[in-house]
């Protein structure tokens, strides 16, 4: 098998080209990053060392921003005195309940809708993805309503239907696609191998396996930093992350440090949960066992 | 193993027909090879046996059992697929082992049965590899090797040697020839080429547009086709095909053509006598079943158009007076060239006449 890089010839072009990439690549790092080192640093730092600032253009005296004495109070603050234990849980709970149900429904569902021809078959596709064409906003006080209708309103199971329910129509879309993407003929070698319907899907799953990474990243994603649901629907018994670190800017007392605190501590896990699952997301996906 | 039977089976899609009226019998132990164009229905009748596809109209019976209604599962067949179809997340032994696994077989029996199958197709070095680090003939192999672990009732082959390179697609006829003897399972085998169904089957069925030519043995398919349609698929190179008229003179019958007129034998012009009323008949000549020289002595006269020497024996397009021409083979010393005037004997008593209209052979 041959390279599947093109061979590529440098010009003049090309090397100002890269340089203006470099450059670029260097002040989007420095974009993103940047906000985060703040964050954590200020989260170990006392308050008034957080806002001892350099003057303006005083580059020389950058160092004064890591002259500090570092201090985990403000951990211990958020843990023991301000009970995030719970709202940490909480989150995990919610995101991750919603993801699972989102996945198992998402993937049986794709897997029909790939494999299966049927009458009204495109509308109903359309109709699952408009179910997500309307902002959140507008669909929330209606759904307050019928929450609280049936008593889900601040429980881990309401807000974990709520995600669901925004989460389920984005799983089958991403999902169909790379169903149609599995030659029909590995779950038919399957089935004559002596499985099931059922045990066939379960042998292709495998080979989607990069589509459910990439969605239980996305669905977990929107999940832990989801607001909305999470102060309306989850408010009280169900409190996670976001709309517990809002409480802490409080009229009299803004809590910089545990605010920064908070933000590391909602920030980092999605952080391992993206480097775990990159492997899934970069393996091809049937990986040359049918002849294309 | 089993008994295969088809009985009336149609199959449609949507309006489209696929399989009409499809009647065939396998014998316990027999090789079938199912040949014809694409699209000729072959691979729906494959599928259809399989139970991946619906009967539409019809039954198949495995021995005594009608399995329309049975899923594949419950069928205990074992198909080979075009494209391979193995599991690309799992090593070869995984792959094979998959149809074992399902049915709850010990690890002693799976590690036996595919030692054995291994062995067989010389596999053993690569079960610990995945499909990906596989070449195309090793993938065949493979699959081949999870149909045979099974040790099931029928073997179902769709076209498993067509992708791959015509050396190895040599080796590999011999080899599943041996394979099927060997095991003596049924084997239905689809293809469209009709070299392999001529060298491995036990009797072909020839199919075109959804419909069965022929059934029968490759001797009967090559020597007796049944029309103008089979007779010219099967053999390659191809029969000509040469319109000629009938005429009866003297007693005796004559094929007529502006470069030729032959006798034909008395045996043959009985079964020629419905042909004489019709508008014409098309004889049929398969390229070795005629002589070629150099001058006009010969039956058919005409002229060399071109020579293609093979190496063991040449193959030369001869114009025939009359705007017909005619593929012959002659041995690797012939020495005609560009223009010739040449003439050709036929071998008449294996000549073949068809019908104009209809194409059904009269002999």
């Amino acid at each position: 098998m041959s390279s599947r890089d093109a061979v590529v010839y440098k010009t003049p072009l090309s090397r100002i080209w890269t340089i203006f990439t470099v450059i670029f690549i260097a002040f989007y790092l420095l974009w993103t990053l940047l906000p985060l080192v703040i964050m954590t640093f200020s989260s170990f730092k006392d308050l008034l060392a957080a806002f001892q600032l350099p003057p303006v253009g005083a580059f020389s005296e950058i160092g004064l921003f890591f002259n500090f004495t570092p201090t985990t109070k403000h951990y211990y603050n958020l843990f023991v005195n301000l009970g995030f234990t719970t709202y940490f849980l909480n989150s995990i709970i919610a995101a991750g309940g919603s993801a699972i149900i989102s996945v198992v429904l998402g993937s049986m569902c794709a897997y029909a809708l790939s494999r299966y021809e049927f009458r009204g078959k495109s509308d109903l596709f359309f109709w699952i993805i408009s179910t997500r064409m309307a902002p959140v906003v507008a669909v929330l006080v209606p759904l307050y309503a019928i929450f609280r209708g049936m008593d889900l309103i601040g429980t881990q199971a309401g807000l974990i239907l709520a995600f669901t329910t925004f989460n389920l129509p984005f799983a089958i879309w991403i999902l169909k696609g790379f169903f149609d993407n599995v030659p029909y003929a590995i779950e038919e070698a399957s089935m004559v191998d002596g499985s099931t319907r059922f045990q066939a899907f379960r042998a292709i799953l495998p080979l989607v396996a990069p589509g459910i990474g990439a969605f239980v990243i996305l669905c977990i994603l929107f999940a832990w930093n989801d607001f909305l649901f999470a102060s309306i629907i989850g408010s009280g018994g169900a409190k996670t992350l976001p709309p517990a670190t809002v409480e802490l800017v409080q009229p009299q007392n803004i809590q910089w440090g545990s605010i920064m605190a908070a933000g590391v501590i909602t920030t980092l896990p999605m952080m391992l949960l993206g480097l775990l699952i990159r492997r899934y997301l970069v393996t091809g996906l049937t990986m040359g066992a049918v002849r294309e | 193993m089993a008994l295969v039977t088809i009985t009336n089976v149609w199959k449609y899609y949507g309006k489209t027909v696929a399989v009409k009226d499809l009647n065939i019998t396998c014998k316990d132990g027999e090789f079938v090879s199912v040949l014809g164009p694409s699209g000729c229905g072959k691979s729906s009748t494959l599928r259809m046996l399989a139970g991946l596809e619906h009967i539409s109209a019809g039954d198949i019976r495995f021995g005594d059992t009608r399995v329309n209604d049975l899923e594949p599962k419950d069928r205990d067949i074992a198909m080979v697929f075009e494209n391979y179809a193995l599991y690309p997340h799992k090593t070869v032994y995984e792959n094979m082992a998959n149809p074992l696994r399902l049915r709850n077989e010990s690890e002693d029996t799976i590690k036996k049965r595919i030692a054995f199958a291994a062995e067989m197709l010389e596999i053993e070095y690569l079960l610990q590899r995945k499909p990906m680090e596989l070449s195309g003939g090793q993938k065949q192999r493979t699959a081949i090797g999870r149909a045979i672990v099974r040790e099931p009732k029928l073997f179902l082959f769709d076209e498993p040697i067509a992708h791959l390179d015509a050396k190895l697609r040599a080796r590999m006829r011999g080899e599943l020839k041996i394979m099927q003897r060997r095991l003596g399972t049924t084997m239905i085998y689809v293809t469209h080429d009709q070299l392999e169904a001529m060298s491995m089957a036990d009797r072909i069925a020839v199919m075109n547009n959804g419909v069965l030519q022929q059934f029968g043995t490759p001797q009967e398919i090559y020597n007796h086709p049944v029309n103008e349609w089979v007779a010219g698929f099967v053999g390659e190179p191809p029969m000509n095909f040469i319109d000629c008229d009938l005429i009866e003179e003297g007693g005796g019958f004559y094929a007529v053509h502006s470069a030729f007129k032959v006798a034909v034998p008395a045996d043959q012009a009985a079964k020629l006598r419905g042909a004489l009323k019709s508008s014409g008949v098309r004889m049929g000549i398969r390229p070795d079943q005629m002589a070629i020289s150099l001058g006009q002595e010969g039956a058919a006269k005409g002229s060399i158009k071109i020579t293609e020497p093979l190496g063991g024996d040449t193959l030369v397009d001869v114009d025939l007076k009359g705007a017909h021409h005619v593929l012959v083979k002659t041995d690797a010393d012939f020495r005609g060239q560009m223009n010739n005037s040449c003439s050709l004997n036929f071998d008449t008593s294996r000549w073949h006449f068809f019908s104009k209209e209809t194409g059904v052979a009269y002999f």
